[in-house]
């Protein structure tokens, strides 16, 4: 039994939650490693790149949301001093091709038509009809002027409940505007309703929202010497190299899309922006070629969040307990198909959200129309539902006369429980807690500043999900190296949009190598240079990417440590390595491994290795020896040991969900937390004024709790700007909108502090135990919001935003 | 594509100079809060920029016996943080400081918001409550005056003619019993285009309202003066029966449009309550 | 097309450009001057991105003509503090984690700035009204309001 050594760290309780300290890297605070270069603006985003002798390009947009598109006359255009190209959809060389949500694994049904530049028919107000690239950008716009336009405006249709009746206008060439449509059989709920005491029917409406990030899409292309078209733009997938190869003919390996650090991204650069725009011209004029969006282009024509329309019936028994769910919902796909399947089949399965119902029909559909098309959005499908069924928890709570909480106490699901969609959630499960937390949080309520005042208090629970759905097979790569100097090198495709995508890599390969954050460079978001580690989506980065870079890291620790062994003549089980050192320590330490993983894992070279040449033994008993990291490294290297690995993870993959019945796995773990707010309502006016926002999420392991409180606290206030003062509102398909004037997000005065608490049951299936938090964090305010409203004037709002307008409607002052 | 010119004269008598030869074709600016972003959507192609802010004869607020002086290039931040105002119009500090932002406080200038003619000017109601009059210079040099009630003729339509410069804002001092009161209306705490905005000045005699001046923003086609109202409650107490007495007065002065930000009906609900809510503060 | 030969001091040097009567301040100073750190998030003084401190006050760059700064002196967040020189706001910032994309931190950096400056001791509240003008759509403001907090009290 080896005595405690003075090079050992004493225990320390992380304060937060509890834990002890079970790692030196991970779970502490720590910079990003990107800070300092944003901080001190030298971060160099897309837009802000220049490439000598690039041409500015811009794009030409629809007039209107619904029309033939008769004729494109671009003569003049052309002759204009300085112009270098105009294209239109003819000069396209695959102007339509159909997008796959899969990266890699076929999932056909699941696709959308991919439509670069308009063509015969319009079908929404902002979609790209010619691009321009020249000299200057004053010349482009000029240009754009320029380009005669010939329309034929068609009727449209603009709701979709309108656009699902059999005569409508039809959006697109099929013969329905319905997409798609999911269920969910669970029981018999008119059985079921027949055993409720009270029941609760309501329909909810949200609205049309933008992502609204700071950085408008953006970004700079040109042809290398190998004549490969490189695109450096702000976007969250560097795959789409593939979608934009297909387009312009060439072969997957001549496009290369780098990202740089993202100006936000929320969803919103998920899909392709600008990417094929500059790819084909620079193709067409052999120069570098720049395009930016202006904001007013931004909300004009990049994807929205889905406005939905949905009917809710929910039944309890007089104790509270859930017995009946019929849900339906419909939501607005707008002029393009995109991923709105998908974001419909996640709020399917969230629907009933994270609770016990016996019986449960759910129906959903997804419809085309004439307005902007909508697509990924912080949440994908998990926010519109939530709204629904936490703002009908507390009707019915209402009305048996027990308090939110209760009533969600008795119907929270719990690990081991299934979904309605029949998946058993197998890992922590800890929203009861997340509840208690929260509201425990929120203090003492704050008495009315003035007659006019009411308070109220409310709270919202979510489930919603990380990691890819899992029939996608989804998988991640990454690369890390220990240099001859002891630093470590990361190489990830990870796609960096301010969550700390990157430097979470960073963080994970610090603490597997033992040294400190600052010694770890990653280069990231290189579709030629980095291996692809999938998209920065579906809050999956930290679970795939971080995985993939633990079991690379992991790798190279091992053969690390099994040199330090033979140094020291120890069993490698017994050494640990810290700061820059490697040393002995009185407990066998595991091998890191990670964890949940697919059986049929593929792991590329650099990893186990072959034969080990022997070099010199320490031979030295003493347990108080220390070597450093560099001397293990360089004896390795001399060795022939590989200091490197570039791992696969992949996430345990499932098959496809039974469409007849809603019944499947689909993700791999979901996110449960609780938001409670308490609102300052003016019967007067319908003013809001949000008092406090308490946020308290189980995390699994926070691998940085700065980055992690960091998404919370941004995740409520983009939830609060979503149930607040939000709304993309559009007229027969035409903004009314358009600027950041118009469109409000939450300022610095509309929020109050966001109080952030952690819950880390470590039972995540991310690194260390981690789950994952980006999207999770912003759904709950909403539904959260109307209880409190609800909490202060007695009278519920059904629809988003919770304007001043719809209070006093609802309090009958108007 | 344009061919703007922009001129910058170093004095008043520059200025006049500048305006005459360019009568037609010149468009003033100072900050441009409001131009310069016109000039980029293209809704306005101005010929000949005239730079007035920088113009020391037009910037500063100047305190004297009767009134005080503002200079029409004076920031709105220099308005709201000056403590002569403060301590004067305390209506028109509120007003100010609640404009835009303080990024664009830092630009925009009370001339120019008074320019710009938007009936959701800030500073048009407190300077109508407040008996404003504003100067201005025509390109020949004549100086007139207009009572800042007078100066929105309708939307988007002010009293200044082509070539016409504002030179200064003069704001009597109010009669030391009177009260102020002011109300902004929007959808977000700060920077919020308004959506109804009350400004009003009490003076009490005894137990009844002595004088009243009480204007209105965001709810008419320009900023208004609610005269009737004043009239009706000059010489009554102000309580809750002189308050429903003269909702329905109130819904005749005024006449809110629907749009993104609220329906017609919204704003006439939210225009009494701030109102009532004014009225009753600045006579307690 | 009438230029004008104008005359800038950004962050301590003097920097010459032509410009015509319209260019905006950020236009010229992303495309001509080289300070790409000043950022265009909307270009119509929504966002504060742009922001930059012009003859001591912090404005929009966006809203200001390029020829009106002419012979003025313009501070960006460059001008304020370096990676190895850094102004204890950016330390603070680091350290506070209040930055996430970094898109509106240049702006905020100046902002805050110009608010300390005015107001070396802000409340909490003062601090949000401060920065009212630069909008962030990553961290809700909690982060930033602690670490100008913070920053203050080192002065």
């Amino acid at each position: 039994m080896l005595e405690k050594h003075k090079n050992f760290e004493k225990v320390r309780k992380v304060s937060k939650s509890g834990q002890a300290e079970k790692y030196h890297v991970i779970g502490k605070p720590r910079p990003r490693h990107d800070a300092w270069a944003k901080v001190s603006g030298q971060t160099v985003y897309a837009g802000d790149h220049k490439v000598p002798g690039m041409l500015y390009a811009k794009v030409l947009r629809s007039e209107y949301a619904a029309a033939k598109l008769l004729s494109i006359d671009t003569g003049e255009a052309e002759k204009i001093k300085g112009v270098a190209t105009v294209m239109t959809a003819k000069d396209v060389p695959n102007n339509e091709t159909v997008t796959r949500f899969g990266q890699t694994h076929s999932v056909g049904g699941f696709e959308g038509l991919y439509r670069v530049l308009a063509d015969k028919k319009i079908r929404f107000k902002g979609e790209a009809v010619a691009l321009v690239a020249a000299k200057t950008l004053a010349i482009a716009k000029a240009a754009i002027q320029k380009i005669k336009v010939e329309y034929e405006p068609l009727e449209g249709v603009f709701d979709p409940v309108e656009a699902m009746k059999a005569n409508a206008y039809l959006v697109g060439e099929d013969e329905s505007n319905v997409i798609c449509s999911y269920k969910i059989r669970k029981g018999n709920v008119e059985k079921g309703f027949t055993q409720a005491d009270v029941i609760v029917e309501n329909t909810y409406r949200v609205q049309m929202v933008d992502h609204a990030y700071m950085e408008p899409e953006a970004g700079v292309a040109w042809k290398d010497d190998e004549g490969v078209i490189t695109i450096r733009a702000s976007t969250q997938v560097i795959e789409h190299f593939r979608g934009v190869a297909a387009v312009l003919g060439v072969p997957h390996n001549k496009i290369r899309v780098i990202t740089p650090m993202l100006g936000g991204g929320f969803g919103g650069k998920e899909d392709i922006t600008v990417e094929t725009y500059l790819a084909l011209l620079v193709q067409k004029t052999g120069k570098p070629v720049s395009l930016t969006f202006t904001r007013e282009e931004s909300i004009l024509a990049h994807s929205k969040r889905h406005p939905y329309v949905m009917h809710y019936r929910t039944g309890a028994t007089k104790d509270g307990k859930l017995v009946a769910m019929e849900a339906e919902l419909i939501s607005d796909a707008g002029g393009y198909v995109y991923l709105s399947p998908w974001v419909l089949l996640y709020s399917t399965v969230n629907a009933p959200g994270p609770y016990d119902i016996t019986h449960v029909k759910v129906d959903t559909h997804t419809v085309l129309t004439n307005n902007t098309y909508t697509s990924a959005n912080r949440g994908f499908g998990a926010n519109q539902p939530c709204f629904a069924y936490e703002s009908q928890l507390d009707e019915l709570a209402k009305k048996l006369n027990i308090s939110p909480l209760e009533i969600r106490q008795k119907n929270y699901l719990h690990t081991g429980d299934a979904l309605a969609s029949g998946r058993v959630l197998e890992h922590a499960v800890e929203t009861e807690q997340t509840a208690i937390k929260a509201l425990e949080a929120l203090g003492e309520p704050t008495k009315p500043r003035k007659p006019s005042e009411k308070i109220g208090r409310g709270m919202a629970s979510c489930m919603s999900s990380y990691g890819r759905m899992t029939f996608l097979h989804d998988t991640s790569r990454s690369f890390v190296s220990v240099e001859l100097d002891g630093t470590v090198t990361v190489r990830c495709g990870v796609q960096d949009l301010g969550g700390g995508q990157a430097s979470s890599l960073a963080q994970i390969a610090a603490e597997a190598l033992g040294v400190p954050m600052e010694d770890v460079t990653v280069f990231h978001g290189d579709s030629a240079l980095t291996p692809l580690a999938g998209t920065t989506t579906a809050t999956r980065q930290l679970y795939m990417s971080g995985n993939a870079t633990l079991k690379a890291a992991a790798t190279v620790r091992r053969n690390l440590l099994e040199k330090a062994g033979r140094m020291l003549g120890m069993d490698p089980a017994y050494l640990d390595i810290k700061d820059r050192q490697v040393f002995i320590q009185p407990e066998r330490k595991p091998w890191m491994v990670v964890e949940n993983e697919s059986r049929e894992c593929t792991i590329s070279y650099g990893g186990d290795r072959g034969d080990i040449i022997i070099s010199e033994v320490c031979g030295n008993n003493d347990p108080d020896t220390v070597i450093p990291l560099t001397d293990v490294i360089k004896a390795a290297a001399a060795d022939g040991i590989e200091l490197l690995c570039v791992a696969q993870f992949n996430a345990p993959a499932r098959e496809l969900l039974d469409f007849k019945t809603g019944q499947g796995q689909v993700f791999p773990d979901f996110t449960f937390g609780t938001i409670a707010m308490e609102v300052a309502v003016d019967i007067e006016t319908g003013d809001v004024d949000v008092l406090k926002i308490v946020t308290c999420f189980d995390v699994g392991q926070a691998i940085n709790p700065l980055s992690v409180e960091g998404q919370m606290e941004g995740g409520a206030v983009y939830g609060l700007g979503y149930g607040l003062c939000e709304e993309v509102i559009l007229d027969k398909g035409i903004t009314l909108t358009p600027s950041l004037a118009e469109y409000l997000i939450p300022t610095s005065k509309d929020v109050p502090e966001v109080e952030a608490i952690m819950i880390q049951s470590g039972g995540g299936i991310g690194p260390f135990g981690a789950k994952g938090i980006g999207e999770p964090a912003n759904v709950p305010p909403p539904p959260a919001l109307a209880n409190a409203v609800c909490d202060a004037i007695g009278k519920r709002i059904y629809d988003l935003p919770i304007t001043p307008e719809k209070i006093l409607k609802a309090l009958n002052a108007i | 594509m344009e061919n703007t010119e922009y001129l910058k004269p170093n004095d008043i008598k520059e200025l006049l100079l500048i305006m005459t030869e360019n009568k037609d074709r010149a468009t003033v600016i100072a900050g441009g809060t409001n131009l310069v972003p016109e000039i980029r959507d293209g809704v306005k192609t101005p010929q000949v920029l005239v730079d007035v802010g920088d113009l020391q004869e037009l910037v500063g607020i100047q305190l004297d016996r009767d009134s005080i002086t503002i200079g029409a290039a004076t920031t709105i931040a220099e308005i709201a943080k000056s403590s002569v105002i403060h301590e004067h119009f305390p209506i028109l500090s509120k007003a100010a400081g609640e404009l835009g932002n303080p990024l664009t406080r830092n630009r925009a200038t009370i001339g120019g918001n008074l320019a710009n003619a938007s009936p959701c000017a800030d500073t048009a109601p407190p300077l109508m409550a407040l008996e404003a009059e504003i100067h201005i210079t025509n390109a020949e040099g004549q100086v007139r005056t207009v009572a800042a009630d007078k100066f929105f003729m309708d939307y988007k339509w002010t009293h200044l003619d082509k070539g016409d410069v504002m030179t200064r804002i003069a704001i009597p001092k109010p009669n030391v019993a009177a009260k102020g009161s002011h109300t902004k209306l929007g959808l977000r705490k700060a920077a919020a285009i308004c959506v109804a905005s009350v400004a009003l000045m009490l003076e009490k005699e005894g137990d009844a309202v002595k004088r009243a001046r009480i204007a209105f923003g965001s709810v008419a086609p320009k900023p208004i003066r609610a005269y009737r109202l004043e009239q009706y409650i000059e010489g009554k107490p102000v309580d809750e029966k002189l308050l429903s007495d003269c909702e329905p007065l109130l819904q005749e002065e005024i006449s809110p449009i629907g749009d993104i930000r609220g329906s017609e009906s919204y704003r006439r609900f939210a225009t009494a309550s701030i109102f009532n809510r004014n009225l009753l503060q600045a006579w307690a | 097309m009438n230029t004008y030969n104008i005359e800038i001091k950004v962050n301590d040097e003097w920097r010459e450009a032509a410009v015509t009567a319209t260019d905006t301040l950020l236009e010229v100073l992303r495309s001509k001057l080289d300070a790409v750190e000043v950022k265009n998030g909307c270009e119509q003084g929504d966002c504060g991105a742009c922001t930059v401190i012009l003859e001591g006050k912090p404005v929009n760059s966006c809203l200001v003509l390029a020829v009106q700064a002419n012979g003025k002196e313009v501070t960006t967040v460059k001008g304020i503090g370096t990676q190895d020189s850094p102004h204890h706001l950016q330390t603070a910032f680091v350290e506070h984690g209040a930055i996430q994309c970094g898109y509106c931190t240049p702006g905020l950096i100046v902002s805050a700035k110009a608010l300390l400056d005015e107001n070396p001791d802000p409340t909490r509240e003062e601090i949000r009204e401060g920065i009212c003008g630069n909008l962030c759509r990553c961290t809700g403001y909690t982060k930033i309001v602690e670490a100008i907090e913070d920053a203050a009290s080192k002065k």
